[in-house]
């Protein structure tokens, strides 16, 4: 099966906003007023209820004020931290076609995917105790269909495809932005994650913390010893401690003890 | 009355309640905990009710749990204290394990194998419950004190429960009539003087007075 990807161009995004309609449409989410906070942006964080947000980052460019525009939302890593970190089986899964996603039937809202995301995305929602976060819209890709966000975007700016293919376009056009003088274009698909299936073309690619990206995300190193060597501790402890028990009763057998208390040297209490 | 029928009194009830309630709710937190720990041993989180169940109930399993051992600590710390005669015993605990008891050092009240335990407790419960708090509230809580938790109550976890597994043993099957103790609260003057001489002595001395 062909890995998918999602492409967001930030050179084209113009901030209406329709992507994050189509979001909250088709995932049938009740909007929830939140904070306001004097800027363009529609609220400040992710919610979970609100998977997809456009960040209007604000910055000063010949002494007026001019925006970085990026969209705010799970990147399906190949080497998702979430996944690595979630003790329930089965409640972060990642499809053949590279999509992560959370199936809430089997969450149990430990949160332990917060922790494990390098791009703080899942959100725990407080009512229903379980995490939510873009899920690709795995349910219309499934049958052929175009994630939602995508399928409204009016200027191109979001394109859905084949991973290979995508990354070969998004190469091509932060080629023509450098050839057009922007020195800095280039792709974010960060590797410390295995890549990811959300990739950016960014005009300051060098510096992708201004679009609100971690420079460069990586699996929680504690994440990683916990899962591997203390796993294997732990299993040590416990298999050494009972098998060890049982085999030295087997060997040794129980302490019993001579009762010579009653004898003249030990009288009786 | 012969002196083997005698009941030498070891725990009262406030020592027995507080046992038995850490004991009771370090099992249902150390099972579902090991649950949430590895994939393999989820299935025991089906015996408990299910994953969310668990995720709500296992932090307040280690908030009763820290609570008993809190009042064995308030009850228990005095006499837990290390003297030269325990450190020499610990020196020879090798001995102690295969039955060569020659040379050891009589053991008090408690010996100093169980007074290790009881530090060991101490602290590692000390850890979970700061490690757990983290854990409890991930959305409140700053990422990187939940990246230092992820690993540090599993590490705290896998020593307590490593020594509770051998206190097990040691309290049932190795030990005959240490259960007894623990829970009608009484033993036998053999095995006192065999097990804790020197504490056996304390009570002679103290009950021959009256």
């Amino acid at each position: 099966m062909t890995t998918v990807a999602k492409l967001i161009d930030t050179t084209l995004c113009i901030g209406c906003k329709a992507c994050e309609v189509a979001c909250q449409e088709w995932n049938d989410q009740e909007f929830t007023l939140g904070t306001f906070d004097g800027t363009y942006q529609t609220m400040p964080d992710l919610a979970p209820n609100f998977w997809n947000l456009i960040k209007f980052n604000e910055f000063e460019r010949d002494g007026q004020l001019s925006w970085l525009m990026s969209k705010y939302q799970c990147m399906h890593c190949a080497d998702p931290g979430c996944l690595r970190a979630c003790p329930a089986p089965g409640a972060i899964v990642q499809l053949k076609n590279g999509i992560v996603d959370f199936v809430h039937d089997n969450c149990i809202g430990c949160g332990y995917c917060i922790t494990g995301c390098p791009f703080d995305v899942p959100r725990l929602s407080p009512v229903s105790k379980k995490v939510y976060k873009c899920s690709l819209c795995s349910d219309r890709t499934s049958v052929g269909m175009t994630p939602a966000c995508i399928k409204t975007c009016p200027t191109s700016c979001l394109t859905f495809g084949a991973r290979d293919e995508l990354l070969r376009k998004a190469e091509i056009r932060a080629e023509t932005l450098r050839a057009d003088g922007d020195a800095d274009a280039g792709i974010y698909n960060p590797e410390g994650v295995g890549g990811t299936n959300v990739i950016y073309v960014l005009r300051e690619a060098s510096a992708p913390q201004k679009y609100g990206l971690p420079k460069d995300p990586t699996i929680p190193w504690t994440l990683s010893l916990w899962k591997g060597p203390v796993k294997w501790l732990g299993s040590l402890v416990l298999a050494g401690g009972i098998l060890g028990t049982f085999f030295h009763y087997i060997r040794f057998g129980p302490r019993e003890y001579k009762d010579e208390s009653d004898r003249p040297e030990n009288p009786a209490v | 009355m012969k002196a083997t029928d005698q009941k030498i009194p070891r725990f009262d009830v406030a020592e027995r309640v507080a046992h038995w309630l850490a004991a009771l709710s370090f099992l249902y937190t150390a099972l579902t905990g090991l649950a949430l720990w590895s994939h393999k041993l989820y299935w025991l989180a089906y015996v408990f009710g299910g994953g969310a169940v668990v995720r709500g109930l296992h932090p307040w399993g280690g908030v009763i749990f820290v609570a008993a051992l809190g009042m064995m600590f308030r009850r228990w710390a005095k006499q837990m204290r290390l003297d030269a005669e325990d450190r020499e015993w610990l020196r020879q605990s090798h001995k102690y394990a295969v039955h060569d008891e020659e040379g050891l050092p009589d053991a008090g009240r408690f010996n100093a194998g169980q007074k290790m335990l009881f530090w060991l407790q101490s602290c590692s419960a000390a850890v979970l419950l700061v490690s757990g708090v983290v854990l409890w509230f991930p959305e409140t809580m700053p990422r990187v004190l939940r990246l230092a938790a992820v690993l540090i109550h599993p590490l705290a976890a896998i020593a307590s429960i490593g020594g509770i597994i051998v206190h097990i043993y040691m309290g049932t099957a190795a030990v005959p009539e240490a259960f007894r103790g623990m829970i009608q609260g009484w033993v036998r003057p053999g095995w006192a003087a065999s097990h804790h001489p020197k504490w056996y002595r304390e009570v002679k001395a103290r009950s021959g007075k009256h």
